[in-house]
């Protein structure tokens, strides 16, 4: 039997005590464990961003991580995204402007926008492409997204 | 111009909310109690006799539940066209990556261990990579017993050879065109092996039940073909396999068809006392044991008149379809009949040939197979433009098939071609062609379609008690938007909001037959039939608001889901108030419609050469070459698709954008990259790049419509047609900014710079 790991973290604002194998992947740890299927897995080994999570607020690779080494962090998943039933504005954009399509990326492409967003609540179109670059999406190419993105910037602006 | 209800309007797809949120389900999502984890082990060898493989170790492995190896798999072959595929290896193996054995145990770690301890002898046998090499008279057999695979009635094999499919088309007599000819070109071009690049890999759960029925979830793109094939491979009725397919399917571009993991996962199932088996492929195993789009060699020549106009085309095309068939004979004969361009062309002769070689196997990608030959033609057309000085928009215009032409090689005659439209549009920015900056171009290339001929679908609309309404389908929504199309026309048809409609997933049980969700063929075929349905079901309200009004049923018409009488508008019912006041105790309204393409030139009732619909598109890249390094930016891209009607602009613009970057990948830098013993190098995505947000170009799409008389409301496809001009209209840009011709795909900076400094 393998030896366990106690670790304490918060996910999506809820605080869990968890007891778990060494070579647990933060990734399978959501998806598996605590059932919040939203992160997906698409390669394995940090190479496609869908299965990015927001780590106190940055984004991350959820497979490269041990779920063993986020003791005492707080994650949010796409299911920690929307507040209330009131969708982030940047999934309201995704919507609105056809930034989604097959979906498999969606999740991981709103997160890392997510991070960048709370850093940095006006970014260059540039930046905006410097953000996503990690995360791989084969159906839009791209286009929708980063409009989507730039139209949540607009959006959170009119709102505050 | 029509005034519909919900048709044209650029509405927010119906699944969009499930996927920001992250509810939507994915294959890999399902969630099964006491499952069990399939994996498979594979061959290290691109071409050996399989000796003896010896399971013992691994049987006694703890966890272990159950392994299979070929011998026990059923003896059907499988294969779309020529049947020649074992889902596990027999005797020998055929690519690097081949399934050779197979486990199933409590979780993945046992599996994974479980392969390690099963022991595979080889004896390695010459292989071949090169096609060229592998249709040579004296070539080692891939396939010694091809001669006796079965096939359907179009294929010829080359008897003794690897050549598993040759097919020809022509008109007219090309020597006396070349003839005829002013000046005759020859060019060769080649493609190289590209991966579709899904973001979700492929994964099938299958589970027996006590009385044998097999039940598959899967991200399959064709659920009633999956069925129907297993059914064969198991030597059972079709009532005994259910495929269910996972409400969302992240990605597919023909990837996702097919046999692949799914026979296996059966196997393993058989052996589990009805316990389920799940397979995840790895994002490596997607990359060498799925497949791929075929490698291609393109030799094309051309007779022309000085004026431009082309008198005889021959195009000899080659198709590397790797180790086994797959859908690599279709493919090469749907590339064929449009492997001379969109152009009139009295004297025509096409030779396709689909070739075996020790490689990953190649098969359906989105375009199938026409990217390659459209990537020939195109880029030969303005070196044919260029040596007689004439423009190449100019050059196109001059030869572009009109109104009732025939298709050069096929005879077909073609009707709502849209082409011209495309290529004045691009032609609309009269700069198009004179950019002066440094080293930088612009190209224009176009190119035409077909759909798989013929091909049925069928549907059920089921309208509720409260005048909501169900759609039954088994097309799958694979990021193309099907959901919201279909729904769109339900709604145009009931003339109901879009959120009063839902669209069923696939569930060979209980949704009714769909050929696939491929080849551009949904919104015509399966729109198609909710159209039908959606009359049938409205004649049946219609009905039954005569009778309560006492008035002929063209009396009567449907607005806002409502049903007047037209003299009497006082006299309405809503279809709720009309369901209920007609069957108190409750009841559905059932509307079936069903659609099967009706075309002449049918060969044994399986396929046509001929096509329902052709798409047609122009696409002008613009680019910026650095002479110093070779590096291709491009700056933009304005695409230009005839898709008959759109149903919705915003889905169809998805469509053209993701289209457009899914082309620029292939044509500047992603390549499969195949080691000496037949291994792929490059198989993740950090050594194999597609393109990321840093590398799109500005993107300008242009939907033209030119009506289908067929199609739902005029509507043709749009899916494959997007990536097919790309990577001519690039590489016609690089030539037009710094004068070097690339015929070698990907068109990489080192090409480039050895290129120009040899000029």
């Amino acid at each position: 039997m393998d030896h366990l790991v106690n670790i304490n973290l918060k996910i999506n604002g809820e605080d869990y005590n968890l007891n778990v194998k060494p070579n647990t992947l933060l990734l399978d740890l959501i998806r598996d464990e605590i059932g919040l299927t939203g992160t997906k897995r698409g390669c394995d080994t940090g190479e496609c961003g869908a299965c990015t999570v927001l780590i106190d607020g940055i984004a991350v690779n959820s497979c490269l991580l041990l779920a063993a080494e986020v003791d005492g962090k707080s994650i949010t998943t796409i299911e920690g995204l929307s507040k209330d039933g009131q969708l982030d504005p940047l999934q309201e954009t995704f919507i609105e402007e056809g930034a989604v399509q097959c979906g498999f990326c969606t999740p991981g492409m709103i997160l890392s926008a997510k991070a960048l967003l709370d850093k940095n609540p006006d970014p260059t179109e540039e930046e905006i492409k410097i953000a996503i670059a990690g995360n791989l999406c084969r159906c839009t190419g791209y286009k929708k997204i980063i409009q989507a993105i730039s139209s949540a910037v607009i959006k959170m602006r009119r709102r505050k | 111009m029509k005034n519909y209800f919900a048709i044209g309007k650029p509405l927010p797809r119906v699944d969009a909310l499930e996927k920001v949120t992250g509810k939507a389900i994915y294959g890999d999502d399902l969630r099964f109690s006491n499952l069990l984890y399939g994996k498979v082990l594979r061959s290290k060898y691109a071409h050996a006799k399989i000796l003896n493989i010896n399971i013992d170790k691994a049987k006694k492995l703890p966890g272990v539940r159950a392994i299979v190896v070929g011998k026990e798999m059923s003896s059907v072959l499988g294969g779309e066209a020529i049947m020649d595929y074992p889902f596990l290896a027999i005797n020998k193996v055929r690519y690097v990556g081949e399934p050779v054995a197979a486990v199933a145990a409590i979780n993945e770690e046992i599996a994974e261990e479980a392969l390690d301890l099963i022991e595979v002898t080889y004896e390695e046998l010459p292989a071949i990579f090169d096609p060229l090499k592998a249709m040579e008279k004296d070539a080692p057999l891939i396939h010694e017993n091809m001669n006796s695979y079965k096939h359907i009635p179009v294929i010829k094999p080359i008897e003794n050879s690897n050549i598993c499919h040759h097919v020809q088309f022509g008109n007219g007599d090309t020597s006396k065109g070349f003839s005829e000819s002013d000046h005759v070109f020859e060019d060769t071009f080649t493609t190289q092996m590209v991966q579709h690049g899904s973001i979700e890999p492929h994964v099938a759960i299958a589970q027996y039940d006590p009385t044998g029925k097999i039940t598959v979830w899967v991200n399959n793109d064709g659920p009633h073909r999956l069925r129907k094939d297993l059914a064969k491979a198991q030597g059972v009725p079709l009532k005994q396999i259910r495929i269910i397919n996972p409400p969302y399917i992240g990605g597919g571009f023909g990837g996702k068809g097919g046999l692949k993991e799914e026979t296996i996962c059966i196997a393993l199932a058989q052996k589990t006392q009805c316990r389920p088996v799940k397979i995840l492929l790895s994002r490596e195993e997607v990359f060498t044991s799925t497949i791929v789009r075929h490698p291609s060699i393109v030799k094309i020549k051309t007779g022309v008149k000085k004026d431009g106009t082309i008198l005889a085309r021959e195009v000899k095309v080659i198709y590397d379809t790797g180790a086994y068939a797959e859908k690599g004979p279709t493919v090469t004969i749907q590339a064929s009949t449009a492997a001379a361009g969109p152009y009139k062309i009295p004297h025509v002769k096409v030779d396709g040939y689909c070739v075996y070689t020790n490689k990953t196997i190649a098969g359906a990608y989105r375009g199938y197979g026409i990217p390659q030959v459209a990537w020939a033609h195109e880029s030969q057309m303005d070196i044919i433009a260029d040596k007689l000085g004439i423009d190449p928009i100019e050059i196109r215009l001059k030869n572009i098939l009109d109104e009732e032409d025939i298709c050069p090689t096929t005879r077909q005659v073609m009707t709502s071609i849209g082409l011209k439209e495309c290529i004045e549009k691009i032609k609309e920015d009269s700069a198009w062609n004179k950019v002066h900056r440094q080293n930088i171009g612009r190209g224009i290339a176009c190119a035409f379609k077909n759909t798989k001929t013929p091909s049925g679908s069928a549907t059920i609309v089921k309208i509720n008690s409260d005048g909501s309404a169900e759609i039954l389908t088994s097309s799958i929504e694979e990021g193309q938007g099907v959901k919201t199309i279909l729904a769109q026309i339900l709604a145009e048809e009931l003339k109901v909001p879009l959120d009063n409609i839902t669209v069923s997933s696939p569930d060979t049980d209980l949704t009714p037959f769909d050929a696939s969700s491929t080849s551009s063929r949904t919104t015509f075929h399966m729109g198609n039939a909710v159209k039908k349905a959606a009359e049938d079901a409205k004649k049946q309200i219609l009905t039954i608001a005569s009778e309560i009004f006492k008035v002929g049923i063209r009396d009567l018409r449907i607005e806002n889901g409502k049903i007047y009488a037209k003299q009497n508008p006082s006299k309405k019912l809503s279809i709720s108030e009309l369901i209920t006041s007609r069957y108190g105790a409750g009841m559905d309204i059932i509307g079936r419609g069903s659609y099967y393409t009706e075309v002449p030139g049918q060969i044994g009732g399986v396929r046509s050469s001929q096509s329902i619909f052709w798409m047609y598109a122009a696409h002008e890249a613009e680019v910026k070459v650095d002479p110093e390094t070779g590096r291709v930016e491009v700056l933009r891209i304005r695409a230009a698709h005839d898709v008959g009607k759109a149903i919705n602009p915003l889905t169809c613009e998805g469509q053209i954008d993701g289209g457009v970057v899914h082309g620029i990948g292939p044509a500047l830098f992603e390549e499969m990259i195949i080691g000496k013993k037949g291994e792929v190098l490059n198989p993740s995505f950090l050594d194999y790049k597609i393109p990321t947000a840093l590398d799109i170009p500005e993107i300008i799409p242009f939907i033209i419509e030119k009506h289908h008389k067929e199609g739902p409301y005029g509507a043709k496809g749009i899916g494959e047609m997007t990536v097919v001009p790309t990577a001519a209209a690039i590489s016609n840009a690089i030539y037009n900014a710094i004068g070097v011709r690339i015929k070698d795909l990907p068109i990489t900076p080192e090409k480039i710079l050895k290129a120009f400094i040899n000029q």
